[in-house]
């Protein structure tokens, strides 16, 4: 029994792995699907029959979550779409139907400039997020062997997560990019770039929020790509390696497939995000930057609030949109 | 013996890769965290500017230095501190309630899940819009005890019931069953059962709902009334758009960080402790991430499968 490959873990690792429960969202997105599919169905309290009336009975469990969710999710969102089908008046908007919000954002150009631009920042972070998570994911799951290890490594790059975006944005910000920030005084040290000249001047601009939002978001990446990883079928991957395949026929048709649905979750966590990103952006991109956030908060300080609905209806399409194409990747439910 | 050399390579440029990535994900708040040890003379970029000092930090705490902005951190700090405890006492019901109910099947159960997810998914600012109207439009006045802690248990909900839904993904249900079978009505089984092998996953809800609001921007800014004491990251977004940015916000921003990882450190250890000091726990480590494969072997099992 001791001799196992598989070393006993010490209780240590039972308190590290409840942080790592807390971030397996896909996995566990999955799981559910499985679960209330059928398992849930058949291993209940109780074991009776679920009949209909016992369905009921437990759906009453989850009435104070619905009934929250309802009243502080459902209604706003409901409400914004409300909104922006009515009137503005001068503080704030009676219920007088139009379609003005509309026809008015659509003839605004620096609406869809703006729009654009977040898109484009959207999806550069996701495809970074992707290229730089995925070694980290591929080294914790495959590389270190050790459990305790493993586990250890994966909660120090995970930890930033539980810290404000807000302040890792300042830190971003202040201290590093800009004119005076450490990078250009190295390199300027190094003799790449100068004070008066700088490579890198590029405190509040968009590259800067784009970088930032990679090491803002990254981590949405390494945790289902982690989780897929480690699940991974190490048996095939001897196969392959035994039939005399390289290292890339080996990721394109072992484990490219088996780690679609990681990298699918991942990019519509990092998508939806960094598309509905206000705060790290005003706080790294100054005034210089807009987002779509950015915007809806322009149109609520100037007491616009049906045009600002309206333009946050349209964010919410093209992020319905957004997650549609992302899921054509990978059949999550068929890969249950 | 070639081939694990050739292995053994690409495994250490890959932790070099680690080590890059940790050193991409934590270098500006170290510089942060140096930059706040500044002398009076601190600025916000380096060179550092000596004496190596806690000024930055006492001006935190002490409103009789010039300039300091320590009131309004205090009443910030104090109002955070409440109002997270709040969101997390919340959350770890609400997700356990909601998970209990997906234990079994129940009518528009799939809708039911989506509506959780689209919690997730959500961006906080639209959401923090949208209830701004909505409250506009019953003329209640919105604040951070309202409006802010709803929303930001909305967001926190689906953080924690996955948690849950992964606990009891790995419970076995038959434990209940034993427990009935004994003797025991529901409400007896429920609670002394169920919910002492559970709760740790409770206690994660608690934790995602408690940092998820003592980090929250998007979602409080725009629900604050005007009258009450911030937040304290509403506090810190205050800071930067002050004409002078001193080395007090970066104090500020590393106070904050840090009580963010001592709750956790907290917490884990809490766990830690609990599980060695229970017999026999529920499962293994390796089922936990479904790497026990074939090799897993039951902790009760006879000591003669060893031979």
């Amino acid at each position: 029994m001791g001799s196992s490959s598989t070393p006993e873990p010490p209780p240590l690792d039972d308190a590290t792995l409840v942080a790592l429960d807390e971030v397996e969202e896909g996995e566990a997105i999955l799981a559910q699907q499985a679960d209330t599919g059928e398992v849930a169905h058949e291993a209940t309290l109780g074991g009776e029959e679920a009949g209909g009336g016992r369905g009921w009975a437990t759906a009453a469990w989850g009435a104070p979550g619905f009934a929250w969710l309802g009243f502080f999710l459902l209604a706003p969102l409901i409400f914004i779409v409300l909104v922006s089908f009515w009137t503005r008046t001068d503080i704030g908007f009676s219920k007088t139907w139009t379609l003005d919000n509309y026809s008015q954002l659509f003839h605004d150009q620096t609406y869809w400039h703006n729009m654009l631009t977040s898109f484009e920042t959207s999806l550069i972070a996701v495809f970074l997020c992707l290229l730089i998570g995925f070694p980290v994911a591929y080294f914790l799951a495959l590389k270190v062997e050790k459990m305790q290890y493993q586990i250890g490594l994966f909660v120090v790059a995970l930890a930033p997560f539980w810290t404000s975006f807000l302040t890792r944005s300042v830190a971003w910000t202040y201290p590093l990019m800009g004119r005076e920030g450490a990078l250009n005084q190295v390199l300027t040290k190094l003799g790449v770039s100068s004070l008066d000249d700088p490579l890198f001047d590029i405190g509040f601009s968009t590259t800067s929020v784009r970088l930032a939002m990679v090491q803002l978001y990254v981590l949405f990446m390494v945790t289902p790509l982690f989780f897929n990883l480690s699940q991974l079928d190490r048996t095939a991957l001897e196969a392959a390696r035994d039939l005399g395949g390289n290292w890339f026929s080996t990721f394109r048709a072992v484990i490219l497939p088996q780690i679609m649905p990681g990298v699918v979750i991942g990019s519509i966590f990092i998508f939806v995000l960094t598309m509905g990103e206000y705060g790290t952006v005003t706080v790294i991109g100054g005034n210089g930057v807009s987002s779509v956030g950015t915007i809806v908060q322009s149109k609520v300080v100037a007491i616009q609030y049906p045009q600002g609905a309206a333009s946050a209806v349209l964010l919410l399409l093209a992020l319905v949109v957004g997650v549609f194409v992302i899921t054509r990747f990978a059949n999550l439910r068929k890969e249950l | 013996m070639r081939r694990r050399r050739r292995t053994d390579w690409a495994k250490w440029a890959l932790g070099i890769y680690f080590v890059l990535f940790l050193i991409f994900l934590y270098t500006p708040m170290m510089l942060m965290g140096v930059l706040s040890f500044q002398g009076v003379y601190g600025a916000i970029t380096f060179p550092f500017r000596g004496p190596v000092g806690l000024r930055w930090w006492h001006a935190l705490f002490d409103s009789s230095l010039p300039s300091s902005h320590a009131a309004e951190i205090q009443s910030a700090g104090a109002q955070s501190l409440w109002v997270s405890f709040a969101a997390g006492a919340i959350v770890a019901v609400l997700a356990f309630t909601l998970s209990m109910a997906f234990r079994r099947k129940f009518p528009l159960q799939g809708l039911a899940f989506y509506v959780i997810m689209l919690a997730l998914m959500t961006p906080g600012y639209l959401l923090a819009l949208g209830t701004q109207l909505f409250w506009k439009f019953m003329g209640i006045d919105t604040s951070l005890w309202k409006t802010a802690l709803g929303t930001n248990v909305v967001w926190g909900i689906p953080f924690g019931f996955l948690v849950m839904l992964a606990v009891w993904n790995r419970y076995d249900y038959h434990i209940e069953e034993a427990a009935r079978d004994l003797g025991a009505d529901q409400k007896r089984a429920f609670r002394e059962v169920t919910l002492p092998l559970v709760w740790t996953g409770i206690f994660g809800g608690f934790l995602f709902g408690f940092t998820l609001m003592w980090n929250d921007y998007d979602r409080t800014v725009l629900l604050l009334s005007g009258s009450e004491a911030s937040t304290l990251p509403v506090q810190i977004a205050g800071l930067t758009l002050t004409t002078a940015i001193r080395p007090d916000l970066y104090a500020l921003g590393m106070a904050t960080t840090l009580l963010s990882l001592f709750t956790i450190a907290l917490v884990l250890g809490v766990v830690g402790v609990r599980l060695r000091l229970r017999a026999t726990p529920v499962h293994k480590v390796e089922e936990e991430f479904g790497l026990g494969g074939g090799l897993e072997v039951e902790s009760e099992a006879p000591p003669s499968s060893a031979s």
